[in-house]
């Protein structure tokens, strides 16, 4: 938040522009300074917390190697053969992006459509909700016999699995205009599409981002789930999963399942830093990050 | 000839599941002159911010007629000669306050309305500095002055303010009712404004229309004859206190009548 008020505003620090009413500036206050994350109160209590979960993992390893591989040995793993665990991350990837991108688009413009016409919001709800409390994991065999073992079933499950939370956030944020707003928009006689493009979609994006921080990761189990049932040609992590379980290697199981956590987190910093740059101007963005 | 000035004529307005026997607004009739400032004040309950909405073209009304210089709410607002300011100043949060102020000539470019340029209006309201800030790194009483830059901009025939100043501190709401003053004397326009403040009413108009609840409807209608240009001297004198003491008086009366029966019946 400061540093936007010094971008937009060189020269002048809040709080201190002329004219007759020198109104306090309610944010940018010290208290919202967001910490370096050099800070010990930052990285302190994570860090303790891997320190001993570490130390209960590598005790549980040593005593009972068939269940759980040591850290060391799941190191090694990633490290011996990096390009390995790259190209199955990418496989995996792929399906979950190419999937996330029909089943959040798709989302978004039917969304607009139901907020502007009734009669497709009547008529589509009910089945986009039968949809959403149906248990993908029980779609998937069927959508492999209908699609094959490529990647055309995998993508349909993760465009599933991200449909239903983009719909809903972004039906709530078409909706979230201020009245008064819209009462300026309506003397000036503003046309339905203007009130939708420069009021309506703007005033959704906080809901469509929040919906994306959602998605995003869910889109990855959508493509390992699929992955399981159709463990075919293509690879990725889900089949790397499923093979490398069935033959006991439990090292690659290990070292698939950090790829998959790396992916999450990444995809985490990739909504957050969007929502950074896209919502400086929504209450959202005002407070610290936790 | 209606085309000179503001009519309104047996107005009702019903609201959907309200009291049949009680309409909103019952038979209103108020005619406002050419670049006049009128206040509607009165209790709560008595339609006045109603009254605003109707003649916004924001709501239906169930009878009567209202002309605005010849014209119905809808044609004003086509030809966007309608400028609003609601309670809270309605900026859109992703635009500067430089776009804000430019907003209504982006939208309805049919209108073919030619405006006041954006810095020029900042001028107008001191806030030329702030013309790239946002609106969440503003005071309220900035935001307030951005969203009345707005809506003059376009030099509306009527400006419509809906208690623009309630949710201000004193102090800055005095300033803002002064600068109110200063714009509306270089750009003369007709102004309906709604208030629950005596004061306030007395200060800004020409005329104070009294307004007595259930049904709402005009108790009296208070000439405020204090010279203009109105500086803070001439809106602290003795002849505003004079004006004041009239229009509670007024209030008085119209708070009487609109209380019975039922709160007389209870006590």
């Amino acid at each position: 938040m400061a540093d936007h008020a010094l971008r937009h505003a060189p020269g002048t620090p809040a709080g201190t522009a002329p004219g007759p009413v020198p109104g306090p500036v309610s944010r940018s206050t010290p208290g919202t300074r967001r910490r370096s994350p050099l800070h010990p109160v930052v990285w302190l209590p994570t860090t303790v917390l891997l320190v001993v979960l570490g130390f209960a993992w590598s005790a549980v390893a040593e005593e009972h190697p068939y269940i759980l591989p040591t850290l060391s040995e799941v190191g090694g793993t990633l490290v011996s053969d990096p390009l390995l665990f790259l190209g199955n991350a990418w496989a995996t990837l792929r399906i979950a992006l190419v999937g996330a991108v029909f089943g959040a688009g798709t989302a978004f413009v039917l969304a607009l459509l139901m907020s502007e016409i009734p009669v497709v919001r009547r008529a589509l709800m009910p089945l986009a909700v039968v949809l959403n409390v149906t248990p993908v994991v029980a779609i998937t065999p069927a959508l492999v016999v209908a699609f094959g073992f490529g990647m055309t079933p995998k993508v349909v499950v993760t465009a599933i699995i991200t449909f239903f939370p983009v719909l809903i956030n972004v039906t709530t944020g078409l909706r979230s205009v201020p009245v008064p707003v819209l009462h300026v928009f309506r003397t000036l006689h503003a046309s339905r599409l203007e009130v939708l493009f420069r009021l309506r979609i703007p005033s959704s994006l906080p809901y469509t981002l929040a919906a994306l921080r959602v998605v995003l990761p869910l889109s990855v189990v959508g493509a390992v789930v699929a992955e399981f049932v159709a463990a075919g040609s293509s690879g990725g992590l889900g089949t790397m999963i499923r093979n490398s379980a069935a033959t006991a290697r439990l090292d690659y199981v290990y070292a698939a399942i950090t790829c998959l956590a790396a992916m999450g987190v990444l995809m985490l910093a990739l909504v957050t830093a969007v929502e950074r740059r896209l919502l400086f101007w929504h209450d959202s963005q005002q407070q610290p990050a936790t | 000839m209606t085309d000179d000035h503001i009519e309104i004529r047996g107005l009702t307005k019903r609201y959907e599941g309200g009291d049949p026997g009680r309409p909103a607004l019952y038979d209103v009739d108020l005619d406002i002159r050419h670049r006049h400032f009128v206040s509607l004040i009165g209790p709560s309950g008595c339609g006045k911010s109603t009254l605003l909405r109707v003649i916004a073209g924001l709501e239906s009304h169930d009878g009567g007629r209202v002309s605005l210089f010849g014209q119905t709410p809808l044609q004003m607002c086509r030809r966007k000669a309608v400028g609003l300011v609601p309670q809270t100043p309605a900026l859109l949060p992703w635009l500067t306050v430089r776009q804000n102020v430019a907003l209504p000539s982006k939208v309805n470019r049919r209108a073919r309305r030619q405006g006041d340029s954006p810095d020029e209006l900042l001028r107008a309201v001191g806030l030329d500095d702030a013309a790239h800030r946002y609106p969440h790194e503003l005071s309220g009483g900035m935001r307030q002055r951005v969203a009345i830059a707005r809506a003059f901009g376009l030099r509306p025939d009527v400006l419509l303010m809906d208690e623009p100043f309630s949710a201000l501190d004193e102090f800055t709401r005095e300033a803002l009712q002064l600068q109110l003053l200063a714009l509306w004397q270089s750009r003369a326009t007709t102004v309906v404004f709604v208030t629950h403040s005596v004061h306030e009413a007395v200060t800004l108009s020409d005329r104070v229309v009294v307004m007595s609840a259930r049904p709402g409807r005009v108790h009296e209608v208070v000439p405020v004859d204090l010279p203009r240009p109105r500086d803070r001297e001439a809106v602290t004198g003795f002849r505003t206190n004079g004006l004041e003491q009239r229009v509670r008086a007024s209030l008085q009366g119209a708070w009487e009548s609109g209380a019975a029966p039922d709160d007389l019946v209870r006590r």
